[in-house]
């Protein structure tokens, strides 16, 4: 179709959820920005005039570790996602329908239960008088006194766990497009298993796995639901510092200065990779 | 060429993971012990405990009526648009496109903290109408991607089709269009239902006081530790019907054969 | 009504790409016409046109004297029978032929009489019940076929009818097209790129190519009297010689030089004018081959060459022989009867022949 000026109809019909998106998701996101240049007042709201001190607190060296330990442990989760679900997209994509049906299944049910009630699962699971405790103590794995619960090991196993399926999707969705026969054809030129895997497959699926980082990456750098659970007092994130700014220190500017941070760190990855992609596209188009 | 066994057993062991702390969870709300460590006898004593607390079916109420609401106005919303992105090329589409796509990668507490900045800078009280305009905000793009993609799956030459047989476009729409996407709509309203019961981060944001939603309530349980077990039964009761809507939401996603030549 | 669908001067361009070019043409009333080309050669978009899906750049669609040409397509007496059936999944074989009927709101006992009598016409009453899904191919275009006649239409589009069927079930619904179209005495209009489907269901072809009508004849003559090179190759195939008409003899016949060729050929075409530089046309089937020269004589053509290659094809065997520099094909029946056919192995010398009547002009230069 030739791209004129949008007919009425089309405005008609692209408004709605336009508006709705403008109104409750843009506005948002620029009053957060612009929320990071105002005082806060003493009632916990947001005071008259503007300043920049709640941008110069972000330069506080105390942040660093925090910082730190947010984008460490997102990249982790990233990478160990992904680990697990390349090869778990490559099988699911080989089976039969049926097969695939059900393993889809599987894989989406237990996402789909309450987000609350998985990371309860894992803090009992963990818990030093827990069944895996007891049963790690048992194998002589750790000892007697060990604690699985609220540290750094704790808050990564169950990022991952919360995080797996939206690595598996996207890159599952990729998987079902890719032509197999690429494979048969790889190792009839003398390429082993680990290698046309490596070298005919994962790039295969190059777009399903950029989307795959980027959604786990993203989810993971705002988390704090889960370093509040089954983290320690030192395991904070990003993310649990701006819950603490808003609802324990009700400082909201102060709040959305980090939020605007965070805002930042979430479109820049994402706007890389949009632009990549779309100078890729030309390039196989020119 | 043997095929590597590898990735069959990697992918049954994640399931496995996947799976393992909602079994244990489902095994302790039926376990006497307060502790998940040792099996203390068989009791149903848990479940009578929840079918006791008000508040845990004050909450359910709460969280219902909200998703039912949400869901219903993201249909409509997310119908409308993903009919504009299949249908149009231009600009508006490209932007409309991005707009749709960007709160499914953002972060629930950026979204949270987004809209109670909003509420708070004009003025509107936090309760059930906010967390209703948050839950149709995050919920939108789901339903847009559900329906957009039976819409790609969708042979419009049926649309040909019924004009040529004598309907006006507004009767063909009518007439094959919309029974044949209403599967797709519906299975997206219940993505949208499943998400909108299940969220905890952005309805904390803007929820006010009187309206805990169940993920609420079961975070404030969860911090006394009192009603530990009782969150077990729960949990199972929850993850049992989570089961059930998930299902039929695949059966509904479960694409048109068309009867149709070649394509 | 022998004017009874008239395209005049219609045009189609679709950004710099002219997909109807100046096409004009008409029907009559009951013929079972054609349209045959190439992919790309604007038989889909005239179709379409003729439909109510697109709309000419310019130029006229009339029907029974009505001007169509700004009809949209639910207001014009024509249906299609879609190339891809597009029948509706969520109807039963009974429902969708009902469709058109209801949209006319047609009375319930019209409508019921209407679909109980297109079931039988296209033997699926005992289906009706049934979805598409759970149809097979040949059963499906049955029901598109029954969906769009049982409106009555004035005329009856289809596009590429047997393009989606196998080869027996092909064949088999060549015999039932035609008989439903005896049956109902409805204007059919095929799209087609298979020569051999027009060939067998039309009264007459219009042969398109980059938007052009070509030639529009009755298939036999469409055959023996091609009127350009796009024409003989795309139907049938063909052996051209390029030549120079030298000498005009009497009864229409032509002395003709072709270059390469030791000898020259005599062929019968009555517009060559003498010194006229021609392409001419020989089918495969109409080259006898020979191990000895024939009896030469004024109205005989032969020449020699060596067979090069040979491929079986069941009922007839085609020959590759080279002549001088020319490579030339000839087909030969086989039959037991055929007494003195030879089957020559490869590289051996043979004379090829032909009647003069059998050659034909195909293209002429320098005058014409």
């Amino acid at each position: 179709m030739i791209s004129r000026s949008p007919s009425s109809k089309q405005w008609l019909l692209t408004l709605p959820s336009l508006a709705w998106l403008g109104v409750f998701f843009v506005i948002p996101a620029i009053l957060i920005v612009v929320t990071a240049f105002r005082p806060a007042d003493l009632h916990g709201g947001v005071g008259a005039g503007w300043t920049i001190e709640n941008i110069e607190a972000l330069r506080d060296p105390a942040w660093l570790p925090i910082v730190w330990r947010t984008v460490a442990l997102s990249a982790a989760t990233t990478l160990i996602c992904l680990a697990l679900a390349l090869p778990m997209a490559f099988h699911m994509a080989r089976v039969g329908p049926r097969q695939r049906q059900i393993l889809l299944l599987l894989v989406v049910i237990p996402f789909l239960s309450n987000f609350l009630i998985r990371i309860f699962a894992w803090k009992s699971l963990l818990h030093p008088e827990g069944p895996l405790t007891k049963l790690l103590v048992n194998l002589r794995l750790v000892p007697e006194d060990a604690l699985l619960l609220n540290n750094v090991g704790a808050v990564l196993l169950v990022m991952i766990y919360t995080q797996l399926p939206f690595a598996i999707l996207p890159l599952y969705a990729a998987a079902e497009k890719f032509d197999f026969s690429l494979l048969d054809a790889a190792r009839d030129l003398g390429a082993g298993p680990w290698r046309s895997f490596s070298k005919v497959f994962v790039p295969g699926v190059r777009r399903g796995l950029i989307s795959a980082a980027v959604m786990v990456f993203v989810c993971s750098l705002g988390q704090y639901v889960i370093p509040q659970m089954v983290g320690g007092a030192s395991d904070e994130m990003i993310g649990s510092k701006i819950a603490q700014r808003v609802f324990a220190d009700r400082n909201l500017p102060q709040a959305s200065a980090l939020a605007a941070a965070l805002m930042l760190a979430v479109l820049v990855p994402m706007f890389v990779v949009a632009a990549w992609q779309r100078f890729g596209r030309k390039e196989a188009a020119s | 060429m043997r095929k590597s066994r590898f990735p069959a057993l990697l992918t049954l062991g994640v399931i496995a993971f996947l799976f393992a702390p909602l079994v244990v969870l489902v095994v302790n709300s039926f376990n006497a012990s307060r502790f998940g460590g040792e099996w203390d006898g068989f009791t149903w004593g848990w479940y009578e405990k929840l079918w006791a607390a008000d508040e845990v079916w004050e909450s359910l109420a709460i969280t219902l009526k909200i998703a039912v609401s949400a869901s219903l106005a993201s249909m409509l919303l997310g119908t409308l648009a993903a009919y504009a992105l299949h249908r149009f090329r231009s600009g508006l589409q490209s932007a409309h496109s991005m707009l749709i796509t960007l709160p499914l990668v953002m972060p629930d507490i950026l979204m949270g903290m987004s809209l109670l900045a909003l509420f708070v800078l004009t003025g509107v009280e936090t309760g059930l109408l906010t967390i209703w305009i948050a839950h149709v905000t995050f919920c939108l793009s789901f339903v847009t991607m559900v329906v957009l993609g039976r819409l790609q799956d969708f042979d419009f030459t049926l649309i040909d089709a019924a004009r040529d047989l004598g309907a006006t476009r507004v009767q063909a729409v009518k007439k094959v269009l919309l029974p044949l996407l209403l599967p797709g709509v519906l299975a997206g309203g219940l993505l949208a239902f499943t998400l909108s019961i299940d969220d905890y981060v952005i309805t904390f944001f803007v929820s006010g006081p009187g309206t805990t939603t169940l993920p609420l309530r079961v975070a404030s349980m969860m911090r006394t530790s009192r009603s530990l077990p009782v969150i077990n039964a729960l949990s199972t009761l929850l993850i049992a019907s989570t089961f059930l809507l998930a299902a039929l939401s695949f059966r509904l996603q479960r694409p048109l054969r068309s009867g149709n030549a070649g394509l | 009504m022998s004017d009874f669908l008239v395209i005049d001067h219609v045009s189609k361009s679709f950004g710099s790409l002219r997909a109807v070019d100046d096409v004009s043409l008409s029907v009559s009333q009951g013929e079972a016409f054609s349209l045959l080309g190439p992919s790309g050669c604007g038989k889909t978009t005239l179709l379409r046109m003729l439909a109510g899906f697109e709309r000419p750049d310019s130029g006229r669609i009339l029907l029974g004297g009505q001007d169509l040409t700004a009809l949209p397509p639910e207001q014009r007496p024509v249906n299609t029978v879609f190339q891809n059936y597009a029948l509706f999944p969520h109807l039963n074989v009974w429902e969708n032929i009902a469709f058109g009927l209801r949209m006319s709101r047609r009375p319930r006992e019209e409508i019921r009489s209407g679909v109980d009598r297109m079931l039988e016409l296209v033997r699926l009453s005992e289906h009706a019940r049934k979805r598409p899904s759970q149809l097979s191919g040949g059963q499906r275009q049955r029901v598109a076929i029954a969906r769009a006649l049982v409106n009555r239409p004035q005329v009856l589009l289809l596009d590429e009818p047997l393009a989606a069927l196998d080869l027996k079930l092909r064949q088999h619904m060549l015999l039932e097209l035609n008989a439903i179209h005896e049956q109902v005495g409805t204007t059919f209009i095929y799209v087609t790129h298979d020569q051999g489907e027009a060939m067998s269901l039309s009264d007459r072809i219009a042969v398109m190519n980059a938007g052009k009508v070509e030639q529009i004849d009755a298939p036999e003559a469409l055959y023996e009297s091609p009127r350009s090179s796009f024409v003989a190759t795309f139907i049938g195939d063909a052996n051209f010689f390029t030549g120079t008409a030298v000498e005009l003899q009497h009864e229409g016949y032509v002395r003709v030089m072709i270059e390469g060729l030791g000898s020259p050929l005599v062929i019968s075409n009555g517009a060559v004018s003498f010194n006229q530089t021609l392409r001419l046309m020989v089918r495969p089937e109409k080259i006898s081959l020979t191990l000895k020269r024939p009896p030469s004589g004024e109205r005989v053509n032969a020449f020699p060459g060596v067979v090069e290659d040979i491929a079986y094809f069941g009922p007839h065997t085609r020959y590759r022989i080279r002549a001088g520099e020319h490579r030339v094909m000839a087909q030969l029946q086989r039959s037991r009867f055929s007494g003195g056919v030879i089957e020559p192995a490869r590289g051996t010398e043979v004379w090829m022949s032909f009647h003069p009547d059998e050659g034909r002009v195909v293209m002429l230069e320098g005058g014409a």
